[in-house]
């Protein structure tokens, strides 16, 4: 027992460590002088590898059947008394994983990419801000917790989109971002309230437990999903998802691919069980509904981290869907393998424009519009490999982790209505479409590099980035998985998943030989296709998605805000003048009373005492004749009152 | 009682006036004057007094005795007067005021 115990606090410190190490890195970044910042890109790696051992060391001591559960009293409100606490149970620390690693390889890479940036210090220590507040998602045990964390993110997302914040496009879509997940998150919050109100608990294992009526789970798990919508950029606020491609591309990777939008993806994994069937019903519609929306638009983008957006949404939302309509345990599986394969697309995407950026000579000039690039797989090699292994991945070529995890969520979605299952297979063959369709125009088309750029210059980037994006090409392969390059109950979903999933061949057959015919297509499609210059509108504004929600919400609420503003000047603020004036006149009033009566009795006091005085000193006035007459008087008075 | 009765009314009315003098005149030598003036209708009312009892004369020897009195007084007075007034060149009370507060 007290060996199993030790065993027990070893974890647990390997768990904080793992929490707390991102943070010390964030505060490190504020005590290295200005001059040696370059120190920071050494030390944060070096924390954040830290970090990531200590993760592989807890999912090494983790058991399925035993979830590491520590807890202490947080506060206390009244008779409620507020816990927190880490629960490591195999998921949790796979995820605790998958981001540890990911982060730590943006550092490095960072490292390569940010290299001479004068805010290198802020950067860093927002990425360990971050790295810090996902893991405190991940590992946090009562939905309390996890809000406060997902809060932290929200704000480090916010703080790392707007990064480069003298650019004022960037500082709007920080600002975007922001606000939308607030809309989302005040849905969030309120779940949390209903939740709390009918288990009388915040922490996950006690609301599993608790009897509540359904009405209010159904209430609770759409404002909770609200929560997700916002922070997993789903239909309808998958907006700022896009705009947020105004950030370091490393960021990109890490937090808009990989880590946080993935935490609602996470969340719903988490809390399945609160979930009744009219939630899954409304999960399963609304990540249809993104998913193919999110195809839609990146197939018809030109800019290349915005096409990697919009597939990123179209994951997200097929993910979802997979929860809501089928196996969530098959969407946890996609969330990792898609993690991967896609910070490292992003990674190649940050590789290509942080080598055309170094090329060109007008450095202010757009770099990222795959109308502009064309034959780079010449010239950088190394980069084409390791993106030409993650985008099979991201289309699910067979051989591919995204292969198995894609084939996972379309054999889970058998269990639920036909219609998802039809939409699953829609938006696999999109993926490999708008995939090709960028591979090709990036790497092979013929070369329409604009004149401004140094050809000769172009070439693969730093060694530690071709690492790097070549690290993740690797585990984007089916190994990830498991052995079997067609079969995804492998090591990782036995690890993972509490149960085994059913394994439909005929899925798997028929999704490969789908994915295969539509990638064959689509070269031959796109073979002698030169894009088109023209970029309507809509794509622009995220399908007018912008325009609308400027009309029907930021109008109205600008008008509102208008109107308060006027209420406000006229009754608040005239309240407040009326009591204002009101007590200056009180004040005159308290003066003059002051110096007349209260003075005044004072002062009549006195001039009482000096008239007694100057009549009784008027008696001695020093003439003898005065005083004869006086005492002479006196002698009459005495005469009289002795006689009569 | 009828003699005496306006004797005793002259004595008031020379008193009256001593005093009257005493209380109005400026000069220090009129207000001895005065002073003298009442001693003399004092004596006045002495004398006037003793007509009722013939048999002794105590009332005149008390006379006597103030003339007396009132040349020695008289002397005094007379020197302070003269002493004040070669100290203070004046002889009148009002101006000596050397402990009355100046305003």
């Amino acid at each position: 027992m007290t060996a199993h115990l030790a065993q027990d606090s070893i974890v647990l410190y390997a768990a904080l460590a793992a929490l707390l190490l991102p943070l010390l890195s964030f505060a490190f970044s504020f005590l290295v002088f200005n001059r040696y910042s370059w120190i920071i890109s050494i030390i944060a790696p070096v924390l954040l590898f830290l970090c990531f051992l200590s993760a592989c060391f807890v999912l090494l001591h983790v058991s399925k059947e035993m979830p590491f559960h520590f807890q202490m009293s947080w506060f206390t409100v009244g008779d409620n008394e507020i816990t927190w606490g880490l629960l490591l149970d195999t998921r949790a620390t796979l995820m605790m994983v998958v981001v540890s690693s990911i982060s730590l390889l943006v550092h490095l890479y960072s490292a390569g990419y940010m290299a001479g940036d004068s805010n290198i210090q802020r950067y860093f220590a927002m990425l360990g801000f971050f790295t810090f507040s996902m893991m405190g998602i991940v590992m946090a045990d009562s939905l309390l917790m996890l809000f406060c964390f997902w809060e932290l993110v929200g704000f480090s997302s916010y703080q790392l989109i707007g990064f480069w914040n003298e650019r004022p496009s960037a500082a709007a879509a920080a600002t975007k971002a922001f606000i939308v997940n607030r809309i989302g998150d005040a849905g969030f919050l309120v779940g949390i309230l209903i939740l709390w109100t009918y288990s009388g608990s915040l922490t996950i294992q006690e609301m599993s437990i608790a009897d509540i009526p359904s009405f209010y789970l159904t209430v609770a798990g759409i404002c909770i999903f609200s929560g997700v919508i916002g922070k997993s950029a789903q239909f309808p606020l998958f907006t700022w998802l896009p705009d947020a491609m105004q950030g370091p591309t490393p960021v990109s990777a890490l937090i808009h691919a990989a880590t946080m939008v993935a935490a609602g993806v996470f969340l719903l994994v988490r809390i399945y069980f609160l979930f009744t069937p009219d939630v899954l019903m409304l999960i399963a519609i609304v990540g249809a509904i993104t998913s193919i929306i999110g195809a839609i638009g990146a197939l018809l983008q030109f800019d290349i981290k915005k096409i990697l957006a919009y597939s990123t949404i179209s994951q997200l939302g097929l993910m979802i869907m997979g929860i809501g309509a089928g196996n969530s345990l098959a969407s946890e599986l996609h969330l990792y393998t898609h993690a991967f394969f896609k910070a490292g697309l992003f990674l190649c995407a940050g590789s290509i424009i942080h080598v055309l950026n170094q090329a060109s000579r007008e450095k202010t000039l757009d770099v990222q519009d795959i109308r502009k690039m064309g034959g780079l797989a010449k010239r950088m090699p190394v980069t084409y490999l390791a993106f030409l292994i993650m985008a099979a991945g991201l289309a699910g070529i067979p051989l591919s982790a995204g292969f198995l995890s894609k084939d996972a969520i379309l054999t889970g979605l058998l269990q639920g209505e036909i219609i998802f299952l039809i939409i699953g297979f829609g938006i696999s063959g999109l993926t490999v479409i708008y995939t090709i369709r960028l591979l090709w125009f990036t790497f092979h088309a013929k070369d329409s590099l604009p004149q401004f750029i140094q050809k000769e210059q172009i070439g693969d980037p730093a060694p530690i980035m071709k690492i790097i994006t070549l690290t993740l090409a690797a585990a984007s392969l089916w190994l990830m998985i498991s052995w079997n390059p067609i079969d995804f109950n492998g090591w990782t979903s036995q690890y993972a998943q509490g149960k085994i999933l059913i394994n439909s061949s005929v899925i798997t057959v028929a999704s490969a030989i789908m994915i295969l015919l539509i990638s064959l297509a689509a070269y031959l499609y796109f073979r002698d296709k030169t894009l088109s210059e023209k970029t309507s509108d809509i794509m622009l504004n995220n399908f007018g998605f912008d325009s609308l929600y400027n009309k029907i919400v930021v109008m109205p609420m600008l008008k509102l805000s208008n109107r308060i503003q006027t209420l406000d000047q006229k009754w608040i603020d005239g309240l407040l003048h009326l009591t204002a004036y009101s007590q200056v006149a009180i004040a005159h009033f308290m003066s003059w009373w002051d110096r007349s009566v209260i003075d005044g009795s004072v002062n009549g006091l006195a001039i009482v005492a000096k008239g007694t005085g100057s009549i009784t000193r008027s008696f001695s006035s020093g003439k003898i004749q005065t005083y004869i007459l006086w005492s002479m008087l006196g002698l009459i008075i005495f005469i009289v009152w002795i006689m009569f | 009682m009828n003699g005496s009765q306006s004797i005793l009314l002259l004595s008031a009315f020379l008193f009256s006036t001593g005093l009257l003098i005493v209380f109005i005149k400026r000069n220090a030598i009129m207000i001895l004057l005065g002073i003298e003036l009442m001693f003399n209708s004092a004596n006045l009312n002495l004398i006037a007094f003793n007509t009722s009892r013939p048999q002794l004369p105590d009332g005149q020897i008390f006379a006597l005795f103030i003339i007396i009195v009132a040349v020695c007084e008289a002397a005094v007075g007379i020197a302070i007067i003269l002493k004040a007034y070669h100290y203070y060149h004046s002889a009148i009370p009002d101006q000596v005021s050397e402990l009355k507060e100046k305003n």
